[in-house]
């Protein structure tokens, strides 16, 4: 797992040789989601837009649906590929046809980044904990995440962790490191806007906040199957919820199976 | 029996599910894989009886002496893979290089040390490998597909510690 290796050699010496051991710069981590994101939405947009034509048949139904699924269809395409000429800077969420696909991409480019963070949290575990001492209890586990690997990860510990004794635990990183170089247009959402907005909604979590949060979201789900990954392979079995209330904290919610509120 | 020295007959990797990941034999055609297989199972009752009392290390030392010949020694990692390895103490003959204490005593525990080291290193390799893809626990339990490792690199790196151990030996 190169793309996940410390910067900084914190390696403890040991009394064999590691192959394993290597150094890469943290950049690549950043670098790799800018294209990994655009790429899932790419890849689920190309596969949505496959099985309309597979479903609807590319003939017969084709030419009345041309009217009404072409837009569908063309909305739902051409921001991924829009989305990728222009890089990550110009629209964050997917602007399918309807709130129904919307859901659907979105849980689609979900559950393709979450399965690629799986693969690498295995891989992580299996590198750096053959050194630890063996965790013993769920709470053993969680601290060996927050603390070795976050420190290993990204290069400091988790800020904050909650738990509620019955399984769920809220791990809370104020500067988590692959978001803190986002930045956002705050001309669009200036003070009178977001005025305007607040008056007109009566809501202060919209506006600028909802709109970056919402475009944040995404690059965070790598993370959650990172640390899903982590968890399962040291025997824990849990669902991972990623969320950005405001740059650049990220909390991760875990839930691990058969967990009470 | 004089003039012969240990060396390991088997290696088997076994997944977190107890699935079984890989088995090799030394010399492949001289052990039955069925009699292996059947020790291989019979020892992860002696991991899981021994897991609440190993909480800092991952060697589990000798599980069991089969017979005169057979040993078994373990090894499970943090994330539940356990390696086992088979001595047998009359395994080969012995040549000029081989010291005489090696044939007069026993196996220490850490002289398997370095083979367990050498074989984790290699499952790691194996997971950094993107082409490898760990079993899927759904999976498992349904018994879908098998669970065996092909990878011809992790294979002959199995080879090769098997072939490099010696009751001593300071590193694979």
């Amino acid at each position: 797992m190169a793309q996940a290796s410390p910067s900084n050699p914190t390696e403890p010496s040991t009394s064999y040789i590691d192959p394993t051991f290597s150094l890469v710069n943290t950049s690549c981590l950043d670098l790799l989601l800018i294209e990994l994101v655009p790429m899932a939405y790419r890849i689920t947009a190309d596969l949505a837009a496959r099985e309309d034509e597979w479903i609807h048949g590319p003939s017969s139904k084709a030419k009345q649906r041309k009217l009404s699924g072409a837009s569908n269809d063309a909305s739902s395409t051409a921001p991924g590929t829009l989305r990728g000429g222009a890089g990550v800077g110009t629209e964050g969420g997917p602007v399918g046809g309807g709130t129904v696909d919307e859901e659907e991409a979105r849980e689609a480019v979900f559950h393709r980044l979450e399965s690629v963070g799986y693969r690498v949290g295995l891989g992580v575990v299996e590198r750096f904990s053959r050194d630890a001492p063996r965790p013993t209890t769920p709470l053993d586990s969680i601290k060996f995440l927050c603390k070795d690997l976050w420190t290993l990860l990204f290069r400091k510990q988790i800020d904050n962790l909650k738990t509620n004794h019955r399984g769920i635990y809220v791990l809370t990183d104020n500067t988590f490191k692959p978001i803190t170089r986002m930045s956002f247009d705050t001309k669009k959402y200036d003070a009178a806007v977001q005025a305007a907005l607040v008056a007109q909604t009566g809501d202060p979590a919209l506006g600028r906040d909802a709109n970056s949060q919402a475009r944040v979201q995404p690059f965070l789900y790598f993370h959650a199957g990172v640390i899903r990954g982590c968890l399962d392979s040291l025997g824990i079995k849990a669902t991972v919820t990623a969320e950005c209330a405001a740059l650049p904290a990220a909390t991760f919610q875990i839930r691990t199976a058969g967990a009470k509120n | 029996m004089t003039g012969r020295v240990p060396s390991i007959a088997c290696i088997g990797v076994i997944g977190k599910h107890n699935n079984p990941l890989h088995i090799s034999l030394f010399p492949a055609e001289e052990r039955a894989p069925l009699e292996f297989q059947f020790l291989l199972s019979s020892c992860l009752d002696i991991f899981e009886a021994r897991l609440p009392h190993k909480t800092a290390d991952q060697d589990f030392g000798l599980l069991q002496a089969v017979d005169e010949r057979l040993a078994m020694y373990g090894w499970m990692t943090n994330t539940g893979v356990k390696f086992v390895v088979v001595v047998d103490m009359e395994g080969r003959p012995a040549t000029a290089l081989d010291s005489k204490s090696a044939t007069a005593v026993g196996l220490r525990d850490a002289d398997l040390k370095p083979a367990f080291r050498a074989l984790q290193t290699a499952y790691i390799m194996l997971l950094r490998n993107a082409f490898y893809s760990p079993p899927i626990a759904a999976n498992i339990e349904q018994r879908l597909g098998s669970t065996q490792i092909t990878s011809r690199n992790f294979i002959r790196e199995v080879q090769r510690i098997a072939g490099a151990w010696y009751p001593g030996v300071t590193n694979i």
